[in-house]
């Protein structure tokens, strides 16, 4: 009913659409009960949301490594599905970071941010690890960007919490991505390294034209850097919001002040 | 419940006693056989200094024959557990394999070499084909169950790039497993020194076969030089293999634990 996208006076590119989606991860529940949202291009949109309330999954869906029990997802006009071609390609622009951020620890962090780059390299080249002088010039760079040069050679094990995030960004940003999915990366960070690294992200964004969903526990650090926040509780949508400065555009209870908002939904955000 | 108990250890002990009847294992027999492994044991004392040399090579043989064993071993098992796994693999695909593989380790390696005596001949080749199969029907379950161990997350995240079976195989389950691999195949070279030292039994090679010629002919003395240059290298390889573990591989897995946060 106050679906925010009907609302939206300029029409400009939805890379993401849900409509109705429900999702399951066994047949007793659902992990997410009758999703709308509509995300345009180049939004830096936030979810919020309580442990358990369903965040992960709905990133899950957003990268086709989950398909929902049912209704309609589109990433980029494109319908889901792994063992597709074309949507194979999509996928290569999908920079995915997962909560545990998924780095491979017994290679190094130039290696790891390579992986970025496979799906561009051939099959001889990935079976010898071959790759190509301008690959590795873009590695490097990206390193410099997040801040970890000097470092390329380490283990990503001997990392430490905010170096390795770094690494998943720059694994990500190595895909040339133009969307970016990041599940509570900062969450576990202290408030300083958490705002170098969303920094870190927003000036990416900008840069690159992507559009970034990333999942926060904290309502505060999602008002602080996104453009859009959905709050999700116990796998529905309850609330959307556009951040405009200091002033949000809640679609549903008019317009409010982030400290109301925030005041309103912190109980939402906590463990 | 103590009751229970009771019943379950007298039953235990009745069995052990009544199998003991059927394969007429007699203590009695054990006690009188005592001055008999003395005689052995004054024998071997008398031991033949110049055979040290024949028994130093027909040593080194047997090294190489585990040695390529291994290597040849675990290079076959390598392709296999990736198969084999079922974090790569349908059930139709995994499923045969790992039948295959359980079936090769029903036969101890002493049997494989009985059968390639029969296939290639006697001497160390046969040997070197019994240890390759027992070394991949080992290593090859020892490597899918790490390969099944590796984090699904480094996994999920690299495949919703899109990447090939193969660029997974290459940059995630291999690095991941590197470190298992290398402890297993270190282990394995020990155990196949040890293995191969008796091949010679049944004629394929190695250092077995003085042993069991001079113990065939009551020449214990000669046999226990052969026997003497087993132990100090099986205590060797053993000792240096704990080394080499505590050095390099434990320090890796070590990061792994540390990045499980
Ligand atoms: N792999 C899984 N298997 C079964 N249930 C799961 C799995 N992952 C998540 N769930 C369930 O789905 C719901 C949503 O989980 P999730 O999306 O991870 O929440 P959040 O990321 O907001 O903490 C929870 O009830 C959780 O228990
Ligand atoms: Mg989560």
């Amino acid at each position: 009913m106050n679906d925010p996208s009907t609302l939206s006076v300029i029409s400009t590119k939805k890379i993401i659409q849900m409509n109705n989606v429900w999702t399951s991860y066994d047949s007793k529940s659902y992990a997410l009960e009758g999703i709308n949202l509509s995300i345009d291009k180049g939004t830096n949109y936030a979810i919020v949301g309580k442990s358990g309330s369903g965040k992960s999954t709905l990133l899950k869906l957003m990268n086709g490594m989950m398909t929902p029990s049912k209704g309609t997802i589109k990433i980029d006009y494109q319908t889901p599905n792994m063992n597709d071609k074309k949507f194979k390609l999509l996928m290569h622009k999908i920079g995915y970071i997962p909560q545990s951020l998924g780095l491979i620890k017994n290679i190094t962090v130039l290696e790891n941010i390579l992986i970025g780059a496979l799906p561009r390299l051939g099959k001889i080249q990935s079976m010898f690890k071959i790759f190509p002088e301008e690959e590795i010039q873009e590695a490097k760079n990206i390193l410099k960007l997040v801040g970890l040069s000097g470092k390329e050679e380490r283990k990503a094990y001997m990392l430490s919490g905010g170096e390795k995030r770094r690494v998943a960004i720059a694994r990500a940003l190595m895909q040339k991505p133009t969307i970016l999915l990041a599940d509570e990366i900062v969450s576990e960070l202290d408030h300083v390294t958490a705002r170098d690294i969303m920094n870190l992200i927003l000036d990416a964004q900008k840069r690159m034209n992507l559009t970034a969903i990333m999942v926060h526990h904290d309502m505060q650090l999602a008002l602080e850097y996104a453009n859009r926040v959905a709050v999700i509780k116990e796998g529905k949508k309850i609330l959307e919001i556009g951040v405009e400065g200091e002033k949000i555009i809640d679609f549903q209870t008019g317009d409010l002040t982030s400290q109301e908002i925030l005041e309103m939904y912190s109980d939402e955000s906590k463990k | 419940m103590n009751q229970k108990n009771n019943l379950i250890v007298g039953i235990i002990i009745a069995l052990v006693v009544v199998a003991s009847y059927n394969v007429d294992a007699n203590p009695l027999d054990f006690v009188e056989g005592l001055p008999n492994l003395a005689i052995v044991a004054e024998e071997m004392t008398q031991v033949d200094a110049e055979l040290f040399g024949t028994a130093f090579w027909s040593m080194l043989e047997t090294i190489q024959m585990a040695f390529i064993g291994t290597m040849v071993g675990v290079v076959i098992s390598l392709p296999l557990s990736m198969i084999a796994a079922r974090n790569l693999n349908s059930k139709f695909v995994y499923g045969p394999v790992r039948a295959i593989l359980a079936a090769i380790r029903t036969f101890p390696s002493i049997l494989w070499a009985i059968l390639f005596v029969i296939m290639v001949g006697l001497g160390p080749f046969a040997g070197v084909l019994a240890i390759i199969m027992y070394t991949v029907g080992f290593v090859t379950k020892l490597q899918y169950e790490s390969i099944e161990t590796i984090d699904s997350d480094p996994m999920d995240a690299v495949s919703s790039i899109g990447v090939s079976k193969w660029q997974m195989i290459r940059y995630v389950v291999l690095p991941e497993s590197a470190p298992h691999l290398l402890s297993q195949m270190l282990y394995m070279f020990d155990y196949n020194i040890r293995q191969t030292s008796i091949l010679g039994l049944v004629g394929a090679g190695g250092i077995g076969f003085y042993i069991i010629n001079y113990i065939k002919f009551f020449e214990y003395g000669k046999a226990a030089v052969f026997m003497i240059v087993v132990l100090i290298t099986v205590l060797i390889f053993d000792w240096a293999s704990v080394k080499i573990r505590d050095k390099y591989i434990i320090k890796s897995q070590h990061g792994m634990e540390v990045n499980a946060n």
